[in-house]
């Protein structure tokens, strides 16, 4: 019995990341029907800068917690600006020639081009991300759980839910729901629809970093920790629903949960099999229905 | 205030639009009238930038706007209210009137007042205020008629284009919509009204404009296109005596 607790509340914290990375999928299927592969990339490259800020910042005597608050919004402008490049240089074109392939294409090189950078900045070995909270875990009857997988949970739903406020209560927020619904005539509105597809892909990438920086102090910020996270991220974002909703959510705790139970009564080392058979399955199972009506219509 | 000239428009490599030329004087109700297929609702969606014209000039005020992006041609006050209603059904009625405002709401246009003129909407379409906090996606084809065009008007436009009001619509709706375009005209909103039903168009509008196969056909003052016999031959048959108001 303690055990199972344990390793839902642990499956809940890796599910949380996984539901933030599939939200982020899911800001730009609902403007553009295009997504970022380079995804995981986003938040490998989020974790890497936020890692050089923090090592910055103390090194010039900040505490590592307050580095680390000083550091999230300068990482959150980062992922802003990454994103907004992915969909400048990858997908406008795209969309402009209606090219099915080519925002796939694109935006695959573009992530091997991130990773291949980060590389070469950061090096090919996974670096230790100072922990901004003592890593000493908090005991909660049969569950023992680190403060920094709190601020994990509590960290992403709140990023999900501004992005939810922003779309229901501000004009610019109402703007890019309409544009979701209809492009050309959330243009007759006077919106700039390319603009909010951009801002799509900003924010999209800004959820990634975010997820990156959170995750990074539990686990190790390197070049490659972001491809594997995005691809299981992306099997979540097919099974909770592209278009809307916090169906991703409870897509990222089922295969969060479902993989901490792999992980202790199969092997650790078969840990991301669910994720991975998940996406399999979904591409199994869903061939030509991924990217939305269109695609089968034309068949 | 709106002078077109010589439009040729299509789709890929179809033309459909060959060359029109029409005029909406500041103030007054134009009509262009036409059977299904002739090019209206091209024409309105050449007008409003959904589609670039290949050639040919569009004159708001005295601004070129041919070629624009659709959203700069709403931001200069074209407001569309298009075929098929359009509106965002997942967002609510008092939304989708926000959004009409919102080059006004974002520093593009005049802001004035948005949510009196909301409040006007509601007094203008009374089956809107009931419904206000309703998704526009669960509202009636008629209500989404009303919610288009209020959304439309929230721009406070300079020309207002309608496409079709009265499509679709139960007899007793297509008579509530054109009493509200009279209302709408004598407020003197500058208008052009697309519609299949020309007899109730001609009876409302100013001046009218008949459209085959992408040219003008025909044109005058309504009240002399309403008598004229080809024009009744054509356009005014029995299967369009039902949209009389
Ligand atoms: N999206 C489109 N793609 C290609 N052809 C179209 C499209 N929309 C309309 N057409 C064609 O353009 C012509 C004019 O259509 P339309 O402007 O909708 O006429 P109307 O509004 O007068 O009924 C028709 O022949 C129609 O088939
Ligand atoms: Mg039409």
């Amino acid at each position: 019995m303690n055990i199972l607790a344990q390793l839902i509340v642990s499956g809940i914290v890796v599910g949380m990341i996984y539901g933030v990375i599939a939200f982020g999928y899911q800001l730009t299927f609902s403007t553009s029907k295009t997504l970022n592969f380079g995804q995981g990339e986003a938040l490998t490259l989020g974790a890497l800068v936020g890692l050089s800020l923090v090592w910055f910042l103390t090194a010039r005597g900040l505490g590592i917690g307050l580095a680390y608050i000083v550091m999230l919004p300068l990482v959150l402008m980062f992922g802003l600006a990454q994103g907004a490049v992915v969909e400048r240089l990858g997908v406008r074109q795209a969309i402009k020639n209606k090219s099915e392939a080519g925002w796939i294409m694109a935006t695959i090189a573009l992530g091997i081009i991130f990773r291949n950078i980060a590389e070469n900045l950061w090096g090919r070995d996974a670096l230790k991300f100072p922990s901004p909270l003592p890593e000493i875990a908090i005991v909660v009857g049969p569950v023992r759980i680190q403060p920094m997988e709190v601020v994990i949970v509590l960290g992403a739903l709140a990023m999900m839910l501004a992005v939810e406020a922003f779309n229901r209560k501000s004009i610019f927020g109402k703007a890019v729901v309409a544009t979701a619904s209809d492009r050309d005539a959330a243009g007759l509105m006077g919106i700039n629809t390319g603009l909010v597809i951009t801002f799509s892909y900003a924010l999209s990438s800004m959820a990634a970093a975010f997820a990156g920086v959170l995750i990074a102090p539990i686990t190790l910020a390197g070049a490659t920790m972001g491809g594997v996270l995005g691809l299981k991220a992306f099997a979540v974002a097919i099974i909770g629903g592209l278009s809307s909703g916090l169906g991703v959510v409870v897509g990222g705790l089922i295969l969060g949960i479902t993989e901490t139970f792999t992980g202790y009564y199969i092997s650790t080392g078969y840990k991301d099999v669910p994720g991975l058979v998940l996406l399999l399955l979904v591409l199994a199972l869903k061939p030509t229905g991924l990217f939305g009506k269109a695609v089968i219509k034309k068949v | 205030m709106l002078k077109v000239t010589n439009l040729v428009a299509g789709y890929g490599k179809v033309q459909v639009l060959h060359g029109i030329s029409l005029e909406v004087e500041k103030g007054t109700l134009v009509t262009l009238i036409g059977s299904n297929g002739a090019g209206k609702t091209t024409t309105l969606r050449t007008l409003s930038g959904m589609i670039k014209p290949s050639a040919g000039s569009i004159l708001l005020g005295d601004r070129e706007i041919a070629g624009l992006d659709a959203f700069k041609i709403a931001r200069r006050g074209l407001a569309h209210s298009p075929e098929g209603r359009r509106v965002f059904p997942t967002q609510t009625v008092a939304d989708n009137l926000l959004l009409g405002a919102f080059p006004r709401l974002t520093g593009a246009r005049p802001k004035n007042d948005v949510m009196a003129d909301r409040d006007r909407m509601f007094a203008l379409f009374p089956r809107l205020a009931e419904r206000r906090g309703q998704l526009a996606g669960t509202l009636s084809g008629g209500e989404q008629q009303m919610l288009a065009m209020g959304r439309a008007l929230m721009l406070e436009p300079e020309v207002l284009l309608l496409d079709e009001p009265s499509m679709g619509l139960a007899p007793k709706l297509v008579a509530e919509v054109f009493s509200i375009i009279a209302r709408l005209k004598a407020e003197k909103i500058t208008m052009l009204l697309v519609e299949q039903f020309a007899a109730a168009a001609l009876e409302v509008a100013d001046f009218a404009y008949v459209l085959e196969n992408g040219r003008i056909a025909a044109s005058g003052p309504a009240a002399t296109l309403k008598n004229d016999p080809a024009v009744r031959a054509a356009y005014l048959g029995a299967a369009h005596a039902s949209a009389h108001v």
